[in-house]
């Protein structure tokens, strides 16, 4: 069973892959990447950050960033209201460029890592949480393509990666998968639980990390401004 | 919520019933909700809440939960800037956040 694990030296967290398992993995992070950089409207602007807030940025034309039209991109980025297009078409505007910037930091981080594997994928202590992160973003786009939209689906798809691992394929194509049960869903849904072993037990470690009475203290929310 | 472990026991010191943070009075108005979704660990959002917000074993999962049960909790409360940079935030981990002005 795939699990992340203390190295002994204790400056990192690790699991050993075999050749196989790098690969896929490796694959499906350029290929959430590749997703990442996608950008039809052409109005992602990485490194014109500061144009963002412009004071007569209300004015642009060009201004409003269109919400993904692919759905598994559109959950990476998702809207930040559910009844108000005002609310989420500002903060996508002022906020879409950083958080593709921030998973594209996180997938890289992992890709990197991945590279190194040399079998075990070493993670240093400070890198764990953008991993987690990575991993999440992974799961997110697998679980799109594989039609996981209700907790039920999630556990079929468990079962269906438990039971029909015989059908496996040799490459993964998170882009396009047929909805019915081909070798290629089977081996998704493989794809699916190994990253969830994954980060189950790296989220085990950092939890181990946390002070059970937490910091509120120093909270972010709690700050009065 | 995908629940493949329970997390450890929740012996924080905070109460459970206190679900949401206290702040200054003003143009506090606004909430970060946080939705459930099928693909999130329970502890995976349990640890969001710890690490980013800071808070107690107990309080996050109890939030977490909340997000589990009924669908949705009130993460953060606070004026409209704040919350923005909650959501992007719970964004970036991965987790489906909304602002939300509070009901006068």
């Amino acid at each position: 069973m795939l699990a992340f694990g203390r190295t002994p030296d204790g400056v990192g967290i690790g699991v050993r892959l075999d050749a196989g398992e790098r690969t896929v993995l490796t694959e499906v992070v350029d290929q959430v990447l590749a997703l990442l950089s996608d950008d039809p409207g052409g109005t992602a602007e990485p490194g014109h950050e500061g144009a963002a807030s412009h004071p007569l940025d209300g004015l642009r034309m060009d201004g409003p960033v269109e919400a993904p039209t692919d759905p598994a991109l559109h959950r990476l980025l998702p809207d930040a209201s559910r009844d108000d297009a005002e609310v989420t078409a500002e903060f996508r505007r002022l906020t879409e460029g950083d958080l593709r910037a921030t998973k594209t930091g996180n997938l890289s981080l992992l890709r990197g890592l991945l590279d190194d594997a040399r079998p075990d994928l070493v993670i240093p202590v400070r890198d764990a949480p953008g991993v987690a992160a990575a991993l999440t973003d992974l799961r997110l786009v697998v679980s799109q393509r594989i039609g996981i939209r209700t907790d039920a689906d999630a556990e079929a798809v468990y079962t269906l990666a438990t039971t029909g691992a015989a059908g496996r394929s040799d490459r993964v194509d998170v882009g396009a998968v047929d909805s019915d049960g081909s070798a290629a869903r089977v081996f998704l849904a493989t794809v699916y639980v190994v990253l969830s072993l994954l980060q189950e037990s790296l989220v085990d470690l950092l939890l181990d990390d946390l002070p059970l009475d937490g910091t509120e203290g120093s909270s972010p929310s709690d700050v009065a401004e | 919520m995908t629940a493949t472990t329970v997390p450890g026991g929740a012996t924080g010191t905070r109460t459970t019933a206190e679900a949401e943070t206290t702040s200054a009075p003003g143009d506090d108005g606004w909430v970060t909700v946080v939705w459930n979704d099928p693909v999130n660990l329970m502890s995976y959002v349990t640890y969001v809440f710890r690490s980013y917000f800071g808070y107690s074993q107990a309080r996050a999962d109890h939030l977490m939960r909340q997000v589990h049960e009924v669908g949705r909790a009130t993460v953060s409360k606070g004026n409209r800037e704040q919350m923005e940079k909650d959501v992007q935030a719970m964004h970036g981990f991965g987790l489906w956040a909304t602002v939300q002005a509070v009901e006068a």
